[in-house]
């Protein structure tokens, strides 16, 4: 009886501390990645069978890594304001949807590459930058991970592959259709992106 | 093996450069400063923003005089007509939405997007019936070692070109790195089918430098989005950089003369079965893959030349600690 007591106490310490100690941007990417690279190397999931047992536990740490309210506001920059409050859930639905149509088969396909977290760049208090690098058999891909510190973590916003933001990517392409639609058509435009896939 | 060209191909040289000499006198005209160009039809993306004029741009900052300095077209107004957008005035990214979409680089100007266009269409339809079959069946016969060896080979080949930047740009120990590099490999990496340079303990990597890159460096602007059939995106100054490196790319001058084009397909056959998929997540993840493709081009060579002209304005401290950090 004692003993659960002292074990309760110690659980609750742990517990209870965690939110008070933030991890650095870069402890927290690389706990994430590994977190990911985990979750490929497990010899448990192995096959097509496993696949989507896979992508439920990506998922998991997508949520826990991402802030995809942010992503997708910025991607949106100041358009956001023209979606009702409506159509802003059904974007940042859709938009999750569409990226992880594209990038789950790509990370499924991971095959024990090198990643070196190299270093990270405060921006400002709440802002930073960290800088991995992702070796092929032939290249050297930089990614970088840009965070904001949302009620004591860090979280993911934009994602910079070889010098290219994917937040500004879509916000170009955004830029173009909303120029020329209303944010309904946009909608629709992404609906039928992923029915497609 | 190193002669002259055969008459043909020295006219087609020739109408060539004249081409790209017109081309440059049209990049040069634009006011340098990279960025001041680029800025004005930002968002030329539809046909109907295409030829934003001078005169059209007086006309309508009288109606909105509350945002002269800004391109105008649907978008550029949309963007701005609404000021107490406090939630985007981004603590890290001060008024960059409004000037250059964000993140710092401008938008690259595409006053002829329908020829684009169709040359991006071109280009997908070559990847896929041509290149991508190609490059997968070449897969199958060579294993991706002996590939990844032919592509340093090449790489280490293109030597002259990377030194040449360097030079031109004035980075010393871009240049010794490069030379380091070229001889290391082309002797104990075998001609260069073994990249021992970049391992470690050397630490000699590539350098990332072309002429496309030494022009942004020197002030060039980008100018505008032009897409090349079999090349893909460019612009005048990046064109100019390609035809350069032409003549500094030793294989140009093999004989007999069709040598050197089977030579470049073989090459890029080969650098394509190093990235097959990596062309198909783009446009899969893209919802207008033309757009998605020149933003990314116009990201991807802002910040190398913002990189080389960052190293190159940083205080030169000892050579070695900045060698090291790189």
């Amino acid at each position: 009886m004692k003993k659960h007591l002292i074990l309760t106490a110690i659980l609750a310490v742990i517990l209870f501390s965690v939110p008070v100690y933030a991890a650095t941007p870069l402890e927290t990417i690389k706990v994430n990645v590994n977190q990911v690279l985990e979750v490929l190397r497990d010899p448990a999931l192995k096959g097509q069978a496993a696949k989507e047992t896979k992508k439920e536990r990506l998922r998991a740490v997508y949520y826990k890594m991402f802030d995809e309210m942010e992503l997708s506001k910025r991607s949106l920059s100041r358009n956001w304001k023209k979606l009702t409050p409506e159509q802003q859930q059904e974007f940042v639905r859709l938009f999750h949807q569409i990226l992880e149509n594209t990038y789950a088969d790509r990370i499924l396909a991971y095959k024990n590459e090198k990643i070196s977290f190299d270093r990270e760049s405060r921006v400002s208090p709440t802002q930073a930058e960290v800088f991995t690098r992702f070796f092929t058999s032939s290249a050297e891909i930089p990614i970088n991970y840009r965070l904001t510190l949302v009620g004591g973590n860090w979280k993911v916003y934009d994602i910079v592959i070889e010098n290219v933001s994917l937040v500004q990517n879509y916000r170009t392409q955004f830029n173009d259709i909303l120029s020329k639609n209303p944010p309904e058509k946009l909608l629709d435009i992404l609906r039928k992106k992923v029915k497609q896939s | 093996m190193w002669k002259t060209r055969s008459g043909v191909s020295d006219m087609k040289l020739r109408s060539s450069i004249i081409f790209l000499f017109v081309l440059l006198g049209w990049c040069i005209s634009i006011p340098a400063g990279s960025g001041s160009f680029s800025v004005s039809p930002v968002w030329a993306a539809s046909d109907d923003v295409v030829a934003v004029t001078a005169e059209e741009q007086g006309t309508l900052s009288d109606e909105e005089a509350a945002e002269p300095a800004l391109p105008e077209g649907p978008t550029a107004a949309a963007v701005t007509e609404d000021p107490s957008d406090a939630d985007f005035e981004d603590e890290d990214e001060p008024a960059n939405l409004e000037q250059d979409n964000g993140n710092g680089v401008p938008a690259l100007a595409d006053p002829i997007e329908p020829f684009n266009r169709a040359m991006y269409q071109f280009n997908d339809k070559l990847y896929f019936w041509v290149l991508k079959p190609v490059a997968t069946g070449y897969t199958k016969v060579v294993p991706e070692g002996a590939r990844v060896s032919v592509k340093n080979f090449f790489t280490n080949l293109a030597f002259p070109i990377r030194f040449v930047s360097c030079l031109l740009q004035a980075d010393f120990t871009c240049t010794a790195q490069e030379t380091g590099r070229f001889f290391l490999n082309s002797i104990w990496g075998v001609a260069g089918l073994f990249d021992v340079a970049s391992m470690e303990g050397v630490n000699l990597p590539k350098q990332d430098a072309d002429l496309g890159q030494t022009f942004g460096v020197w002030g060039i602007g980008q100018g505008f989005y032009i897409v090349w059939p079999v090349l893909g995106p460019s612009s005048p100054r990046d064109t100019l950089g390609t035809a350069g490196e032409f003549f500094l790319y030793p294989v140009t001058y093999l004989n007999p003369w069709y040598v050197p084009s089977a030579a470049r397909a073989y090459e890029i056959i080969n650098d394509t079965s190093l990235r097959i998929g990596d062309y198909e997540a783009l446009k899969g993840a893209a919802i207008d893959p033309y757009i998605a493709i020149r933003d990314a081009y116009a990201q991807y060579r802002y910040k190398k030349i913002e990189k080389k002209r960052l190293k190159l304005s940083a205080p030169a401290p000892t050579p070695a600690p900045a060698e090291s950090i790189k």
